[in-house]
């Protein structure tokens, strides 16, 4: 008995789809594609018919930037600091390699225009104002440099990106009273919107969530150019399918249409990257994991309310609920913002796959694999984090019902600046101030309700200092009261305590 | 279709004063948005006759309303990465996103610079503040008038 003839492939080689694609007769369907066609019939089908399966991403990547060689001036120089177009860029090497890293910020525009700009401009052709500064040695005696360049005058111009790609990424929601200007753009008070990442089931680690195509000297789409992955990303996190890659590509041959300089209000600038990454399909497997989808995708959502590096997380929803438009925060309904372009990673998908059709892209296996075992750290502090517990005291509070006399006596005799409003619950219901107070007696305001301050800014017990701090100086006002999740007034910090503590640190 | 901002100092706002101008001069307008407290307000109302428009800034700065025209939000295509981050910001629902994941803006819900919350959520600056209607026009012959 003989089944050799019966013999079905189990298997395919990336050799044996570039064959393919040589002969031009290689099957290629983008991401998106893929879940439809293994839906209504079956992986092993999904298997038999595609080759390969595109997909696509363009979001903010702010861990990016690019390798330029600049060649020698006359005389020679040695760069100890740069500027293009006054966003300051990295020496990091000999005397004319410099880095453009996309978050620096232009020193006469900043949050407007950094180094993601910077890019995009030498990109797309136009005319860039290099300057430079130096000491001077007895081989590069030259100071001082001040010249216009585009690309064509680079040596090299490579995009090299030491983590984009985030495999998934969070939602961001935000609990505070006030509007939060984030790395994930602008979230309204009182969980008044939501916003998110990444592109979900269209994501190149996605598809291939074991890593077993995707690896170093994998090409891949980067730009509107060919590229490489060159390893895993920084911070690359596996474990929780979190996943990143470092990749490498030619400016000089990119399509600024994919990558574009942008920035985020009072945040600062970074830079869009456009990735495609083609998965080949090996084996049956592989057809299964290309099919995954949106819904199955799952993302916490966290508060960004919260300056911590532990944000809390209240829930948690899909790639499929944040493409929908709205999710539901608390039961209640918000409206959602993407925040990568997902009709542009759509696009991506779409090129590559026709590049593959017409012999214009060849896939390549990689040299090593991606890591699938190491884990992402935090920073190790060897400082103690001061949380507000250190500083707070307990605070001289009143009710609304008294009038501005008797709450300026109570200001004098406890010495202090700030009184806190309760009522008969301890709840905070305002505060005012010395000031507030003065004002009160210059208008000839008796009632304290006249003068209170309403919308109070307030914090922990477990927040740091410096974000108790940063809250001072940023709504520019001098005490904070503690509060605790029911609004019960727990004390008060004033910027007296934390200068105080800051000098006894010093000294100490 | 003409939109106005109407603002009222403290000292009038006790009074019915959109009331008296839509009756006295039969004019038909919306209101978009309104802010409005015991220390004064502000109204974002539109007018969909551009000649009702011009009697109504007449009659609303004869009793004392500061009148003045919001900025429309217009959006530079070239610049637009269609990412999204305006979306959830609007308040009317104004910024769609369609089935491809494109933008759309419609102009006509939007109610321009008297709220403006897009405006700096978008990360290439693409959308803008703009005047769609000739002001100097408006009131020009609105002086003329006198």
């Amino acid at each position: 008995m003989t089944q050799t003839s019966q013999h079905v492939k189990k298997t395919r080689t990336v050799e044996e789809i570039n064959e393919k694609i040589r002969k031009g007769d290689v099957q290629v369907i983008t991401a998106e594609e893929m879940k439809k066609l293994v839906e209504s019939s079956s992986a092993e089908v999904a298997f038999k018919e595609v080759d390969v399966v595109t997909t696509g991403t363009f979001g903010a990547m702010c861990s990016s930037g690019a390798v330029i060689n600049i060649g020698h001036s006359e005389p020679p120089i040695k760069i100890q600091n740069a500027w293009i177009n006054d966003v300051p860029v990295c020496h990091p090497g000999a005397a004319v390699d410099l880095y453009i890293g996309a978050t620096m910020m232009s020193e006469t525009r900043p949050f407007e225009y950094g180094g993601g700009h910077v890019i995009e401009d030498l990109i797309s052709g136009k005319e860039v104002e290099l300057r430079a500064t130096a000491y001077g040695t007895d081989c590069y005696p030259r100071t001082r440099l001040r010249t216009m360049i585009t690309k064509d005058d680079l040596n090299q111009f490579y995009l090299v990106n030491f983590r984009n790609c985030y495999q998934r990424y969070v939602c961001a929601v935000n609990s505070r009273d006030e509007t939060l200007y984030t790395y994930m753009g602008k979230l309204l008070p009182k969980f008044g919107n939501a916003t998110f990442s990444g592109s979900g089931e269209l994501n190149p680690l996605m598809n291939d969530p074991d890593y077993e195509t995707i690896g170093i000297g994998t090409r891949i789409f980067i730009g509107g150019a060919q590229g490489y992955v060159i390893g895993e990303g920084t911070q690359h996190d596996p474990k929780n399918m979190q996943g990143t890659l470092m990749v490498r590509g030619d400016c000089k041959k990119m399509n600024s249409r994919f990558i574009r300089g942008a920035c985020f209000t009072k945040y600062g600038t970074t830079l869009y990257v456009g990735i495609g990454i083609p998965i080949p399909i090996l084996n049956v497997e592989l057809a299964k994991k290309t099919a995954i989808k949106d819904e199955d995708i799952k993302v916490p959502i966290l508060d960004y309310g919260i300056p911590s590096r532990n944000r809390p997380q209240l829930g948690v929803t899909s790639y499929r609920d944040l493409k929908s438009g709205s999710i539901y925060v608390n039961d209640k309904k918000v409206r959602v913002s993407p925040l990568s372009s997902l009709k542009t990673a759509k696009e991506i998908a779409e090129i590559l796959k026709r590049w593959i059709q017409e012999g214009l892209f060849y896939l390549t296996t990689p040299v090593e694999r991606l890591p699938k075992d190491t884990v992402y750290r935090n920073l190790r502090y060897s400082e103690e984090t001061i949380l507000v517990r250190s500083v707070v005291h307990p605070a001289i509070t009143c009710l609304e019902d008294e009038d501005v006399k008797e709450v300026a006596k109570r200001m004098i005799n406890h010495s202090v600046n700030h009184v806190v409003v309760v009522d008969q619950q301890c709840k905070l219901r305002g505060i005012v101030t010395s000031w507030d107070v003065t004002k009160a007696v210059a208008e000839g305001k008796t009632e304290l309700t006249e003068i209170i301050t309403r919308k109070v800014i307030t914090t922990r017990i477990d927040e740091p200092i410096e974000a108790a701090s940063r809250k001072m100086s940023q709504y520019q006002i001098s005490a904070l009261p503690v509060i605790d999740d029911e609004y019960r007034v727990l004390g008060i910090v004033t910027s007296e305590d934390i200068a105080k503590l800051l000098g006894r640190k010093q000294n100490g | 279709m003409v939109r106005i901002l109407l603002r009222f100092p403290e000292k009038i706002v006790n009074q019915p004063i959109i009331s008296q101008v839509v009756l006295q001069n039969t004019i038909h307008l919306n209101i978009l948005a309104a802010h409005v407290n015991s220390h004064g307000g502000e109204v974002l109302v539109e007018i969909p006759s551009k000649e009702d428009a011009r009697r109504a800034v007449k009659a609303f700065k004869e009793r004392g309303v500061i009148v003045a025209f919001p900025k429309l939000v217009g959006v530079d295509e070239e610049k637009c990465l269609h990412c999204g981050a305006c979306y959830s910001l609007c308040p009317v629902g104004a910024i769609t996103i369609k089935d491809d994941f494109s933008i759309s803006f419609d102009r006509e819900k939007c109610i321009g610079s008297s709220c403006g919350q897009c405006v700096d959520a978008c990360p290439t600056r693409a959308i803008i503040l703009t005047r769609e209607i000739d002001i100097m026009e408006l009131e020009n012959e609105n002086r003329s008038s006198h």
